[in-house]
């Protein structure tokens, strides 16, 4: 049950119950009390945020160099993003997680494969399980359609958010999870920007491990 | 080495200096900033300082249902007691699974354990992948400055010429293209381990989950490409729920680096799914004790709150001055003079709950609330109660006491005193080398009495009250 070891496990949890004092009655007392936190899971205060979500969103995102499009509907993601990739000069193929798969990317005049992230990459498309407005943050989950490495070994990320999936806190994005998916994906990646450090001389450069760019699509259709 | 003379050392060292003072306002402005988004400041510390407390009050049963509900994800939950301990099963999951070669994502945790050198005794290379341990590991594995800033002591000049060497490419000194050189050099040994090495910012009870707080996207590679994750934190790290982990996120980027979120938080949760296409296949944590349990219903209990952001080190004016090297063990700073004597011995810090001016900046910034100065406090006295300060301090305290019972005496000495010091300054109002105490005045000025002790002025006030 708990591997090979144990004896570390037994001394260190029984080291903790002396000093705590642990008998069965508190015990079963603490049991109670720590039942109500999971079943609650009562949350802390929260900083006010602008009535226009999207609004904030997308200046909260941009605050962290993140850049954003609007588009009306699922079905104009690709020429958007196509836009996009040309602007940039950046390549117009890499990997699409393989829910987004039936878009139409090869009328944009994309090549995209629906699978997994590569080495090789220079650009990931992915969705997303929602974002987060009080920190311009996505979050992802990872699974069959929406593979976790897609938006993190290429150089440029490109996610579509659709805007009614856009919540206030990070409390209201594990609220959805728990509605929707019962239990935790393997991953959940929650994505502030491109990837950045600030290890020589507390200078911020973007692009350490992960992507350079970060492009969000957001979809206004409901 | 002892502390006096390492901090003599990193004084004299100018170009530590020059790093030091260039490095000091960025964290502590970015801090500030960042922190007035909060609508309530106070209220947000209030709530984490709660978080953490209810964690400790019960931490035996919260290990327990996260053990239970990371088994259930599939993760294997083992203990380590101390370093011999977690470098042992390191090496043990590293043979089982036939792993050459492991990258590492930062984990203080793993140098308290030396693990490093006990991977490469085994025959295993391990890759830190951070970038500021990456410098570190590449100058001769040297150790951090700091718990967040790892090379917080280094200039980008000393890395250029760091780079050069080692990579055999030529001299850059933009910060862009060093940062981009250490990519192309770690992205092969990404795509090449067999193993990920982590550590936990958080376990999460209510899912038996891991969150792991980066920046740089090291910490995703590593626990997303190899065939095995190791998690590898302290058992004080465990909070009950998702909800908990966002108050607390709302806190350590801030206080940390100034950010109001780091790029990526990973919450990770039990292995690959059959139909994934990337994830470890083997998960395991490794939920060290290390001296933490004992600390569990004592007075300095409150120490476990930590969330090791660093913010008391970036506030602190001794930290700032001498850096994270002269304080000689894994963690520096306020942090580190209290951990530091509790997890290594009284006996062997001695000096460290005295490098500190309890001026209580450390206080005021911590996250988590923890009474920083009171703990330093309690461990001078600590020191006191083992008989383990040096004989010419407890025979001058004794003298002191002896004296200080005996007002006729004490005056009498005081008027002394002030005579002598009056003299020393020979009309000016500063003392350069105090005569009967001459190391107080190596760094700084006496200040010479200024007219009547205070003993005169008040036998005078009452004097003219009287009349």
């Amino acid at each position: 049950m708990h591997g090979g070891n144990v004896t570390a496990r037994d001394d260190i949890l029984g080291r903790l119950r002396s000093k705590l004092g642990r008998n069965a009655q508190n015990a079963a007392t603490a049991r109670q009390a720590m039942g109500e936190v999971l079943e609650r899971h009562p949350g802390g205060p929260r900083p006010s945020q602008p009535a226009d979500r999207l609004a904030y969103f997308r200046q909260r995102s941009e605050a962290l160099s993140t850049t954003i499009d609007e588009v009306a509907a699922f079905a104009d993601a690709p020429a958007a993003v196509a836009a996009y990739l040309k602007r940039h000069g950046l390549p117009l193929a890499g990997g699409v997680a393989p829910g987004l798969s039936d878009l139409p990317w090869a009328e944009a005049g994309l090549r995209f494969e629906a699978r997994g992230g590569r080495p090789d990459d220079l650009v990931g498309i992915t969705g997303c399980f929602c974002a987060i407005a009080e920190t311009g943050t996505l979050m992802l989950c990872s699974g069959h359609d929406t593979p976790a490495a897609l938006s993190l070994l290429p150089e440029t990320h490109i996610a579509l958010v659709r805007l009614s999936r856009i919540v206030a806190a990070m409390e209201d994005a594990w609220q959805l999870a728990r509605d929707e998916l019962g239990r935790l994906p393997r991953a959940v990646n929650f994505v502030s920007g491109p990837s950045r450090t600030g290890d020589i001389e507390q200078t911020i450069v973007l692009g350490a491990h992960g992507p350079y760019r970060v492009h969000l699509v957001v979809i206004r259709e409901a | 080495m002892h502390f006096k003379a390492r901090v003599g050392e990193k004084l004299a060292d100018r170009i530590l200096q020059e790093n030091l003072a260039k490095a000091k306002p960025k964290f502590v402005d970015s801090r500030a900033k960042v922190m007035l988004e909060l609508d309530d400041i106070e209220a947000t510390r209030e709530a984490a300082k709660q978080i953490r407390n209810r964690s400790l009050e019960n931490l035996d049963l919260w290990l327990e249902t996260f053990e239970s509900k990371a088994t259930e994800a599939g993760a294997q939950v083992h203990y380590a007691r101390d370093s011999q301990e977690i470098c042992k099963l390191v090496v043990d999951i590293a043979r089982r699974h036939g792993v050459r070669k492991i990258t590492k994502s930062k984990s203080m945790v793993t140098e308290e354990a030396g693990l490093n050198r006990a991977l490469e005794a085994a025959g295993i290379q391990p890759v830190e992948t951070d970038l500021g341990e990456y410098i570190l590991q590449i100058n001769d594995n040297e150790p951090p400055s700091h718990i967040i800033a790892p090379v917080f002591h280094k200039s980008k000049e000393e890395i250029s010429d760091l780079f050069a060497r080692t990579h055999n490419t030529p001299r850059k000194t933009d910060i862009n293209e060093l940062t981009r050189e250490a990519r192309e050099q770690l992205r092969p040994h990404f795509l090449s381990s067999d193993m990920g090495i982590s550590g936990g910012n958080f376990i999460i009870a209510e899912t038996g989950s891991v969150a792991i707080v980066t920046n740089e996207g090291n910490g995703r590679l590593c626990t997303t490409l190899p065939k095995v994750h190791v998690v590898i934190t302290g058992i004080e790290k465990a909070i009950a729920t998702l909800d908990d982990l966002s108050t607390l996120l709302r806190l350590l980027p801030r206080s940390a680096t100034g950010q109001a979120i780091t790029n990526y938080v990973s919450v990770l949760t039990g292995t690959k799914r059959p139909d994934e296409f990337d994830g470890p296949e083997h998960l395991y944590f490794i939920l060290v004790d290390n001296g933490r349990a004992d600390l569990i219903g004592s007075e300095f209990q409150d120490m476990l709150r930590c969330i090791r952001c660093g913010a008391c080190m970036n506030h602190c004016p001794v930290y700032q001055t001498i850096g994270g090297h002269a304080y000689g063990w894994v963690y520096p700073g306020p942090m580190g003079s209290v951990l530091t004597p509790l997890y290594q011995g009284l006996e062997n810090a001695l000096d460290l709950p005295h490098a500190a001016t309890l001026c209580n900046q450390c206080g005021v910034v911590c996250p988590v609330k923890i009474p920083l100065p009171e703990l330093l406090r309690k461990l001078r006295e600590k020191q006191v109660e083992r008989g383990l300060r040096p004989l010419s301090e407890r025979i001058a305290l004794r003298a002191w006491a002896w004296v200080a019972r005996r007002p006729a005496l004490y005056a009498l000495g005081t008027k002394i005193g002030v005579r002598y010091l009056k003299w020393l300054a020979s009309g000016k109002d500063r003392i350069k080398v105090l005569g009967v105490a001459p190391a107080w005045t190596q760094g700084r000025d006496f200040p010479a009495p200024q007219g009547e002790t205070f003993r005169e002025l008040y036998a005078r006030g009452q004097r003219d009250c009287a009349r």
